[in-house]
């Protein structure tokens, strides 16, 4: 272990210290890492059930390719910050089979079905815009080196599927009609779906040990208006209705619903009209997870077993 | 020249269209498709070879193209960065891209500028 103290090691790496080997971490250091790389890998393995399962309403072959190419980027990119866990103990092998669909940690968005074409590449706009907003974040202000240098590659293949997203959120909107509708359908469950995605706001975050051991350099609020300032502009230009706009006054993006609030997972509708919620009542519905958090665990897992009793079984 | 990362297709470090048709228009146009990055990794399609020849006759620009794999996700996407980068440039009348499968591309056609930045890119070729 590291011959810093916690006080030292904040101190330096908020100097510029680049940490570069568990030898060097904290406790404090090696245990914000874990859990900031859990949910990093968690949620791009997730990812690719959710896409999979979408991919089938593709309307071409070649378009196909492209969901696939994703969802292969993604289950790489997943690899890659499970990889980095193993460097500092953990076990790939049990956070990837060995873990119960609860315990995994990606957010309440990806326990959701993607039910057509137009909520699928909506996914890709926002949520993916979503995962550049904190892994750009993450890449430019980290002190952990291994993990800057693996978000140069990651970050490159997600401006890809960000714009196979856009691209298509675009066509879908100015075809108008059914389409249109549809996106807009995707919108307006997806937009608070994502705001959410972004955590407890500023003013009532605990203490943040991402933040203290430079894992990153935005709070959950300022990123939350990093994404709007990409994505509010984006669907006024398609005409589609998000519920957040510029305050001139604020000099910030403002939402126009009651923030939290409560969401009906099978309807796929936010109850704005019942206005806010507390965050003790959002805790409860992630940890009660979404509708298809234990199919898509479940499709991740099952054929390592399968395959692997078969495999067994010829060998005995 | 240092790489980093741009909207895919390096729309944001586009520089046409000029203001007039240059003496040698054939090699403006592969100055400008010089400009247009792979969607995904920040080097240009000239630099990565998918390109097997340009054409210039009567306005009309003629873009031999091939793609690094057949199942490449995103051809189409190369194909919009291309035909929206020639087709405002004041000699261009109309962009014609043709998909060439033969020979098939190799990473032998990636030029040496374009090895270099995958080098910095930490991408092995």
């Amino acid at each position: 272990m590291t011959s810093f103290t916690e006080d030292e090691l904040k101190r330096k790496v908020h100097e510029g210290y680049i940490v570069e080997s568990p030898e060097e971490m904290t406790e404090g250091y090696r245990n914000a890492l874990a859990v900031q790389l859990t949910v990093q890998a968690d949620t791009e393995l997730m990812s690719a059930p959710a896409y999979w399962m979408a991919a089938r309403y593709a309307p071409s072959t070649n378009t196909q390719v492209s969901a696939h190419a994703i969802i292969q980027d993604e289950l790489a990119h997943a690899n890659i910050a499970y990889r980095l866990l193993e460097d500092i103990g953990e076990s790939k092998e049990h956070l990837v089979y060995g873990r119960q669909p609860h315990e995994f940690k990606h957010p309440y968005g990806f326990d959701q079905p993607l039910d057509n074409w137009a909520e699928l590449v909506v996914a890709t706009g926002f949520f993916d815009r979503a995962g550049i907003t904190l892994l750009t974040d993450v890449h430019e202000n980290t002190s952990y080196g291994p993990l800057k240098r693996a978000l140069v590659k990651i970050g490159m293949e997600e401006t890809f599927h960000l714009r196979h997203g856009e691209v298509w959120m675009k066509r879908l909107s100015k075809a108008g009609g059914d389409a249109k509708a549809m996106v807009q359908r995707a919108v307006d469950w997806m937009f608070p779906m994502t705001i959410e995605w972004f955590g407890l706001p500023d003013e009532m975050k605990r203490h943040s040990g991402q933040l203290d051991y430079k894992l990153k350099g935005l709070s959950n609020d300022q990123l939350r208006q990093v994404w709007m300032a990409s994505t509010v502009p984006l669907c006024e230009e398609l005409g589609l209705e998000a519920p957040a706009h510029w305050d001139e006054q604020r000099g910030e993006f403002v939402l126009e619903y009651p923030f939290p609030c409560q969401y009906d997972a099978v309807d796929k509708h936010w109850a704005f009209d019942e206005g806010e919620i507390s965050w003790d009542l959002v805790f409860q519905r992630w940890k009660g997870r979404g509708p298809m958090n234990e199919i898509y665990v479940e499709s991740v897992q099952r054929c390592r077993g399968d395959v692997g009793r078969w495999l067994n079984g010829k060998m005995t | 020249m240092p790489v980093s990362i741009h909207t895919s297709g390096g729309r944001d470090v586009w520089t046409g269209p000029l203001e007039s048709v240059p003496a040698d228009p054939l090699a403006a146009t592969w100055a400008a498709l010089d400009e247009v990055l792979d969607p995904e990794i920040p080097i240009s399609v000239v630099e990565l070879g998918l390109i097997y020849g340009v054409d210039l006759v009567d306005g009309v620009v003629n873009v031999r193209l091939t793609f690094t794999a057949t199942a490449c996700p995103c051809m189409e996407f190369i194909h919009e960065d291309i035909s929206d980068r020639l087709t405002p440039e004041p000699w261009v009348e109309r962009v014609e891209i043709v998909d060439v499968w033969d020979p098939p591309w190799t990473n032998g056609r990636i030029t040496d500028q374009g090895r270099a930045k995958l080098k910095q890119l930490g991408v092995g070729v």
